[in-house]
């Protein structure tokens, strides 16, 4: 081995040596990463909506509990709207007869 | 008061309108005839063409007429509502018992072997406008035949007046009170629903010496027993009043106004009458 030789080993090792040194203070470790500003306008905007979204599920839940409470007296309602009809029914349908003294008009008889 | 009487469903048919004569009058009428005249066509068992005869003969109908085919349904829910009293199955019965042809073909004295009672009961299946018999099952709707036919043809003429429809003593009004003689000495006012009348007092003739009438017992397949000779039921429609009346003869308890006449004379008024 030359001294020639022993010399290009030298330089390539410097080299890499430098350019990994360069590639480590380059990559800045010891400083803090900058935060994107949209990802704060995003994060931001999450929580809104989270909250916008809490707000409408309070106002969905009271506005069922009040369905739930006028559906229940509406179905009351129609069942008693519906127990009239038939009694109103039933009394239309039934037959109205009475004894007469009177001569009859037709007779009936075992048919 | 405008009146048409005829013969239909092998009875007596009056048609009362009480509305002045006219064309109007007559047209309604003339339908209200023409719907028996259809009635007989499709129920009767004495019409071998009829849709009720082919069923019987055929045992099924794919194709049955809507007006069969309900009133197949009313005599099975008539059937199951009065615990089998009513049963439109009493074909067999009926001509065993020698009702084998028009009540006006039949001799009032049949010679011959005696009857002997015939099963009834059997097996009815209606599926849409299919209507299917068990292996020797044949129907008899005689009596709610023709209160169907009485109720159907009371709504057509009552469109043209009060009206009073009675078909051999199964009667419907609609509108008007019309006095109804139920016995002798005995009159109904009906100004609503109908009126039908089931007994042993008509249709009854001799066979091989014995004493027949047409009310079938399905419990026995023979001529019902009894001391009642006739029940005469109201009820709202004369479909309901011709099954209720049957029902009744044959001992059934009903909750509607009725009238037993007994064996020994009595009349017996029930059911909230008075």
């Amino acid at each position: 081995m030359t001294d020639t030789s022993h010399r290009t080993y030298a330089v390539a090792i410097a080299l890499v040596v430098f350019f990994l040194t360069w590639a480590a203070v380059a990559a800045k470790p010891w400083a803090t990463p900058k935060q994107d500003p949209r990802l704060a306008t995003l994060a931001q905007r999450e929580a809104r909506l989270r909250a916008d979204a809490q707000l409408v599920q309070q106002v969905v839940d009271q506005r069922l509990a009040a369905y739930r409470i006028a559906l229940k007296a509406r179905k009351a309602q129609i069942a008693s709207s519906q127990a009239r009809s038939l009694q109103v029914a039933q009394a239309a349908a039934a037959p109205a007869v009475r004894v007469v003294n009177l001569p009859p008009l037709t007779i009936t008889r075992t048919s | 008061m405008q009146r048409r009487a005829f013969t239909a469903m092998g009875t007596e048919v009056e048609l009362l309108l009480d509305i002045e004569p006219g064309e109007i009058a007559e047209r309604a009428l003339d339908r209200a005839e023409s719907e028996f005249e259809r009635f007989e066509q499709l129920l009767s068992r004495f019409r071998a063409d009829s849709e009720l005869s082919r069923l019987n003969r055929e045992g099924r109908l794919d194709d049955a007429d809507p007006d069969l085919v309900h009133v197949v349904g009313l005599a099975l829910a008539a059937r199951e509502r009065t615990g089998g009293r009513f049963d439109p199955t009493v074909h067999d019965a009926v001509v065993a018992a020698g009702y084998d042809r028009t009540f006006d073909e039949m001799p009032a004295d049949r010679t011959g072997p005696a009857p002997s009672p015939a099963a009834c009961g059997g097996s009815i299946r209606v599926d849409g406008r299919t209507i299917e018999l068990g292996p020797g099952t044949r129907l008899d709707l005689g009596g709610i035949a023709k209160g169907y036919a009485v109720d159907r043809v009371a709504e057509v003429l009552g469109l043209a007046g009060p009206c009073l429809v009675n078909a051999g003593g199964d009667l419907a009004v609609r509108g008007g009170a019309w006095p109804v003689g139920v016995t002798s000495g005995l009159t109904l006012e009906l100004s609503k629903g109908a009126i039908a009348t089931s007994g042993r007092d008509r249709r009854r003739w001799r066979s091989a010496g014995a004493e027949m009438h047409h009310l079938i017992d399905p419990s026995t397949g023979s001529p019902a027993a009894g001391d009642l000779v006739s029940v005469t039921v109201v009820a709202d429609s004369a479909t309901d009043a011709e099954v209720l009346a049957k029902a009744a003869f044959l001992g059934a308890e009903v909750d509607v106004p009725h009238v037993l006449v007994t064996a020994d004379g009595r009349t017996v008024l029930a059911g909230g009458l008075a």
